[in-house]
């Protein structure tokens, strides 16, 4: 048990624990109807979008990559599964899984630009990040909203099966989907491979490229069930929908301690990320002082962002305790070299 | 002129979209909203050089369009407050400087990644000016504008300023130590330290000299009009990045020329205007600036796969 | 390790569901027990000036009825914030909920849960779908502002000739609802006016400025600039300046006086349309305190609103007042 603990401590998403721990029993006792099964709700609807697309973007910062145009994307599967449904009058499932493959053709595009043309994804995805939000908007010219979906589509964002959100049991299956791809299979693997050491990835036959294009068709695939998601919570689509989500997602990935540069980071760390934002948030809300005093979305958003930079120096600061640590270690016993 | 490829193709596109203009829309180049058009970028020109500097040296910085507002506001509230010309630039300068240093040694002494510091300076500074100013106008007194020159005059003195302080940092770019010391760490940081470069230091100082330059700018936003939005940096960062990228600096540092970034400002801010010339319509504009930054990288994706071969 | 990672999550996750248990009912829409009524006011967005007045009045007329106010609202444009807050607020446990909806059809599924829980709804600014709320503080409805809008560009330009309309983006909802009004009203009366394009400006003066440049340069027969957000009215008035066209290109539209004051003096801006902003925060919070306490009622004629006096009531319609025009000659005597 004590090594247990003290390799728990070790890692950074362990910092991330005790904050949404403290998060949970502060909430509890300074916010108002803060441990209730409708707050848990609100939570788990409010950001189910939110924690699919940091799930996807995942793998993506975990190979070196970026996408910032999944936000942009989710709009406009919302407005194309509108056209499906309202223009088109085509049956709901069959939108849906319309709607999916046009969210993996444009995780498509993304995937070709960055592996094929061998393009920056930051560049690739930033060009696409407008281009998807100004189809959108040229779909509908700017004005149009498709809504009065069909009360069983509705249900999806509004009912709870044993207590929670539809969309919340969505999310637990995507999760486990993507922990069980990263961490368990080998094809997963090879994401972190590859964001450690492209070049090695290559020389020890991985095909590098493919996986990574995966990752960006996934990354669309699951913003196009996002959009779905969405459309049914909000009951109505246009072209705004998702607007700065995809800067959301990736503070919470990163939050969870994935590295921005690729190669290091669990699934496990992001459901912390997503959900210490999240609690955050709303805990804030519930406070009686921080709701009369009408500062609870900006200071939600300021503390936020010190969470991030706050856990990111202690990470850092952690390690290099660590490496001095362990230099003064091996000064007073060498280790041993080690022979094959 | 090989070397220079990707930054006269730029200016190539520049020149066939001028082209198309002086053919179907020949009222584009009346003087007057020319001048006012190209006054109106230079805000957006200064802090685009200090971007290619951040992003040459392999760092980002998206929190430039949090601090413009931040300096915007403290410069409207001085001059507002009928203190001197000169000190509301210095102290606009100067905040701007504090807030690229903190960015800087967040980046460079702790060793963090900048695209997530700045994300998270961007909200610090967003949501902190939101509650101090709570979106209300400053309104700046008469003779503020222009610097209480003619329009004609601020004018040019404005897009004057912005051109020459654009060559001085293209000239030092290429012949100062300084200028090479960019280039080298965003080449390769640990080639440069054994060099004898402080990588650390030039990157503190790259991120210093935007937020300064953010500063700068943010005053030559606040003379074109009598009052100051708060929310006046909304979406810069990405204008300028773009900018830069469609300019052909590279995000993986290492490569770019201010006069290719030059070139991309221009030709990104003359979309608009041109689709309004000619008649477009407005749900267009945003898929057609996307298709643009993607044709730029295209291009230059194709030719360098074609140079591997 | 990997898995003890995904294990401690799911243990955070059933440590939130653990210490789950039902709602503190005693807290919802519960006003006769004694306790201080909770109004909460939900703008369109945060950090607007408009709003910072709404909330100014409403702050006043809450500090008068001894009630307590949240105030909260989107700091961004991401159209799911509003739904979200409303709902935090049933769960937090208000008494009153009085909202300006940024999208008519898309708030009204939350404000109905709301009321499904005893929490009285108001709206004010833009109404939401009649169902969904009890009262509305109606300073103008979309149909009033479009076509006094119309009618004032009607009145400038001599009812012909082109106009362009500057808007903030071209999905917000209310606006596209005042757009619909203003294109109904040109086809039904102005047969001589052309709406030659609308551009969005983000909420954004500068590039409300770039805009009406471009528009000016496009179209150089325009006789007006219809700005229909309230940043868009000074950007545009600046661009009108800065090409020398001031009172040849007529500009007006939906903003602050204190904006505007200065190119209104100018004889740059014609018209500026609104109403009393504070006024609106005070007989809003007003109307929500009385709905709460049960002495407005459906079906009143008419309601006292402490310093406003009597205010005529139109079905459920709280009505403030026409939109009014300020012009020259009267805005000094507005100081918001």
């Amino acid at each position: 048990m004590n090594t247990f603990l003290k390799r728990l401590l070790a890692r950074p998403e362990a910092i991330l624990f005790f904050v949404l721990v403290a998060e949970i029993v502060f909430f509890s006792v300074a916010g108002r109807n803060f441990n209730t099964s409708d707050n848990v709700a609100n939570i788990v609807r409010h950001s189910a979008e939110i924690g699919m697309l940091a799930l996807v973007m995942m793998p993506i910062i975990l190979t070196g990559g970026i996408d910032l145009s999944v936000g942009s994307l989710l709009g406009l599967c919302a407005v194309i599964f509108g056209v499906f449904t309202h223009e088109w009058k085509m049956a709901m499932p069959l939108a849906a899984a319309l709607t999916l493959g046009v969210g993996a053709m444009a995780g498509g595009v993304n995937a070709a630009l960055i592996t094929v043309l061998r393009l920056p994804p930051l560049i690739v995805t930033l060009g696409t990040f407008s281009l998807f939000r100004g189809l959108a908007e040229a779909i509908t010219k700017g004005t149009m909203t498709y809504r009065d979906f069909s009360p069983e589509f509705i249900a999806l964002g509004r009912e709870r099966w044993m207590g929670l959100p539809l969309q919340g049991w969505l999310f637990i299956l995507i999760a486990i989907g993507i922990a069980v791809l990263v961490h368990r299979t080998t094809f997963g693997r090879a994401f972190r491979a590859i964001g450690f050491s492209p070049e090695g990835s290559r020389y020890a036959g991985l095909p590098v490229q493919r996986r990574i294009a995966f990752t960006y068709v996934l990354a669309g695939i699951v913003a196009a069930l996002a959009a779905i998601v969405f459309t049914a919570r909000l009951r109505q689509a246009r072209a705004d929908a998702g607007t700065g989500y995809e800067l959301q997602a990736i503070t919470a990935v990163v939050l969870g301690g994935t590295s921005i540069f690729g190669g290091v980071g669990t699934v496990g760390g992001t459901l912390l990320g997503i959900a210490s934002v999240a609690v955050l948030t709303t805990g804030l809300k519930l406070i009686p002082a921080i709701a009369l005093a009408g500062i609870g979305s900006e200071l939600g958003s300021l503390l936020t962002g010190a969470l991030l930079i706050l856990a990111l120096a202690g990470g850092t600061l952690a390690k290099s305790l660590a490496v001095r640590r362990s230099r003064r270690q091996s000064h007073a016993a060498p280790k041993p070299t080690i022979t094959t | 002129m090989k070397r220079y490829f990707r930054e006269l193709s730029v200016a190539a596109a520049l020149a066939l979209l001028l082209l198309v203009l002086a053919l179907v829309a020949p009222s584009f180049f009346s003087p007057q909203p020319l001048l006012s058009r190209l006054t109106a970028q230079t805000p957006s020109l200064v802090v685009a050089v200090g971007m290619a500097l951040v992003i040459i040296c392999r760092q980002i910085d998206i929190s430039v369009g949090s601090q413009f507002g931040v300096c915007a506001v403290v410069a409207g509230l001085l001059a507002a407050a009928g203190l001197p010309l000169p000190v509301v630039l210095f102290t606009s300068i100067g905040s701007g400087m504090v807030m690229g240093a903190l960015n800087g040694w967040l980046v460079a002494g702790l060793g963090l990644p900048s695209i997530v510091v700045t994300l998270a300076t961007m909200v610090t500074w967003q949501e902190a000016l939101r509650l101090f100013q709570q979106g209300k106008f400053v309104n700046l007194p008469p003779g503020t504008q222009w610097f209480g020159l003619r329009q004609l005059g601020g004018q040019t003195a404005l897009i004057c300023a912005a051109l020459v302080l654009l060559a001085l940092a293209a000239w030092a770019m290429k012949n100062l130590a300084a200028g090479r010391f960019i280039y080298a760490v965003g080449t390769d940081a640990e080639a440069a330290r054994l060099a004898g470069i402080n990588p650390r230091r030039t990157t503190l100082g790259a991120f210093t000299l935007l937020g300064a330059l953010t500063g700068l700018a943010a005053v030559m936003n606040v003379v074109q009009s009598p009052q100051v939005q708060p929310t006046c940096g909304a979406g810069l960062e990405l204008k300028v990045i773009a900018a830069c990228v469609v300019g052909g600096v590279a995000v993986n540092g290492g490569r770019g020329n201010l006069w290719g970034v030059f070139a991309g400002l221009l030709l990104l801010a003359m979309i608009n205007p041109a689709l309004t010339s000619l008649h477009v319509e407005a749900h267009w504009e945003k898929a057609i600036q996307g298709l643009v930054i993607l044709l730029a990288v295209v291009a230059d994706g194709l030719r360098t796969r074609r140079s591997r071969r | 390790m990997k898995r003890s990672t995904f294990l401690t999550s799911l243990l955070a996750f059933a440590l939130v569901t653990a210490c789950d248990k039902k709602s503190d009912s005693s807290s919802a829409g519960n006003s006769s027990d004694g306790k201080k009524l909770t109004i909460a006011l939900l703008p369109k967005s945060k950090g607007n000036q408009y709003f910072a007045t709404v909330e100014k009045g409403a702050r006043a007329a809450a500090a008068e009825l001894g009630v307590e106010l949240i105030y909260d609202g989107p700091t961004n444009t991401d159209p799911a914030k509003q739904n979200e807050i409303v709902e935090g607020w049933v769960n937090y446990g208000v008494n009153v909920i009085a909202a300006a909806c940024e999208n008519r059809e898309g708030i009204s599924g939350a404000l109905k849960a709301a009321q499904e829980k005893g929490i009285k709804i108001v709206t004010y600014d833009s109404d939401t779908t009649p169902d969904a709320r009890s009262f509305f503080v109606n300073q103008a409805t979309a149909q009033g502002i479009g076509e006094t809008l119309m009618d004032t560009a009607a009145k400038l330009c001599g009812e012909e000739g082109e106009f362009a309309i500057i808007t903030a983006t071209l999905t917000a909802a209310n606006m596209t609802e005042w757009r619909k009004n203003i294109e109904a009203r040109l086809a039904a009366k102005y047969p001589k006016m052309k709406l030659v394009t609308t551009k969005p400006c983000d909420d954004q003066k500068d590039k409300a400025q770039a805009e009406a440049t471009n528009i000016l340069n496009a179209y150089p027969n325009l006789k007006c600039i219809m700005a229909i957000c309230s940043p868009a009215v000074p950007g545009a008035a600046e661009a009108v300046k800065q090409a020398g066209k001031a009172g040849v290109v007529k500009v007006l539209g939906l903003g602050l006086p204190s904006e505007n004051r200065q190119y209104v003096k100018d004889g740059v801006t014609q018209a500026v349309i609104l109403w009393k902003v504070e006024d609106l925060g005070y007989l809003t919070i007003q109307a929500a305190v009385a709905a709460a306490k049960g002495t407005l009622k459906t079906g009143d004629k008419t309601f006292t609103s402490g310093k406003l006096g009597a205010m005529e009531i139109q079905d459920t319609d709280i009505i403030l007042g026409k939109p009014f025009v300020f012009t020259k000659e009267n805005i000094d005597q507005f100081q918001f």
